[in-house]
């Protein structure tokens, strides 16, 4: 999927149902199952310079948020003191 | 998802659902429950507010289901019925910023930002987290659980109680204005954007 390289020259350079594509691209990106949507999206990709920006940006956006964003520790005492106290109410 | 009761598990059975399926979501609940306060120790009492709730009604948990899903959506109304309007910090909305993106149910899918992906790939932990805080309640939850969660369309409308249709177009709405944030930290921090070329 990673074609960034591709050269744009083949591609037009207006899409003409954004919305609709945009919203299949996004879905694709979010891990929804669509019929051929793997066959749509190359086509897209290889056929329209807005879908194909569109589609690596989201990707990116994505994929910075799942692996930069900083996570907190669990306080080590939060479990021990959760099963304390259902152990207490029983 | 459902709070009927399907079935009554005995004691032994509650405590292997409790550890085998609750207990290993304690990273993913603490995560969700700091970025809703921004606040260990508000994180702290939404978690075990969460499992102790979670414990009470084990009997609605249906074996086999997403116990993920369900945990979350508990913490989530927790959130929402519990903290919220206890807690003396009123929630930091921007109304303005919720309501022009609300009134209308209609998404505009138009490309909204010059944002290049070079600047995203080059931001930084702290950049990435700061855009994701400062967005607006609802717009900041779809995010963590769409990407940070991994949740689909389908448990978020669980989850969050709204129809999956809403999920797509919040989730698209809160991507944009992370967009927005992205391309200010992208435009003060001197990576190029296409407006500059």
């Amino acid at each position: 999927m990673d074609d960034n390289s591709t050269p744009s020259g083949d591609r037009k350079l207006s899409c003409s149902d954004v919305s609709k594509c945009f919203q299949l691209l996004e879905s694709i990106l979010d891990g929804e199952n669509m019929p051929n949507s793997k066959e749509m999206l190359n086509e897209k990709l290889a056929k329209c310079e807005p879908c194909f920006k569109h589609f690596h940006l989201e990707q990116a956006i994505r994929d910075v948020l799942k692996t930069k964003c900083t996570k907190q520790a669990v306080p080590s005492e939060l479990e021990a003191s959760i099963r304390e106290i259902i152990q207490d109410k029983k | 998802m459902s709070e009927v009761q399907r079935k009554k598990y005995s004691e032994q059975e509650k405590s292997k659902i409790f550890d085998q399926e609750f207990m290993p979501n304690i990273d993913s609940m603490y995560n969700f429950a700091y970025r809703l306060t921004f606040d260990e120790d508000d994180a702290k009492d939404l978690v075990q507010d969460t499992y102790l709730k979670a414990f009470r009604f084990i009997n609605s948990f249906e074996q086999g289901t997403n116990a993920k899903a369900w945990l979350f959506r508990i913490l989530k109304n927790s959130f929402i019925n519990d903290y919220r309007k206890k807690s003396k910090q009123p929630a930091k909305i921007d109304y303005q910023e919720v309501e022009t993106y609300y009134n209308s149910d209609d998404v505009d899918y138009t490309s909204t930002t010059d944002l290049r992906v070079d600047a995203v790939k080059d931001m930084l932990g702290d950049e990435i987290s700061n855009a994701l805080n400062s967005l607006a309640v609802d717009f900041r939850t779809v995010i963590i659980l769409c990407d940070l969660e991994g949740f689909t369309y389908e448990e978020m409308a669980k989850i969050l109680d709204i129809p999956i249709g809403t999920v797509r177009s919040r989730l698209h709405r809160a991507r944009n204005l992370l967009k927005d944030k992205l391309r200010s930290y992208a435009s003060t921090m001197g990576y190029s954007t296409d407006e500059e070329e």
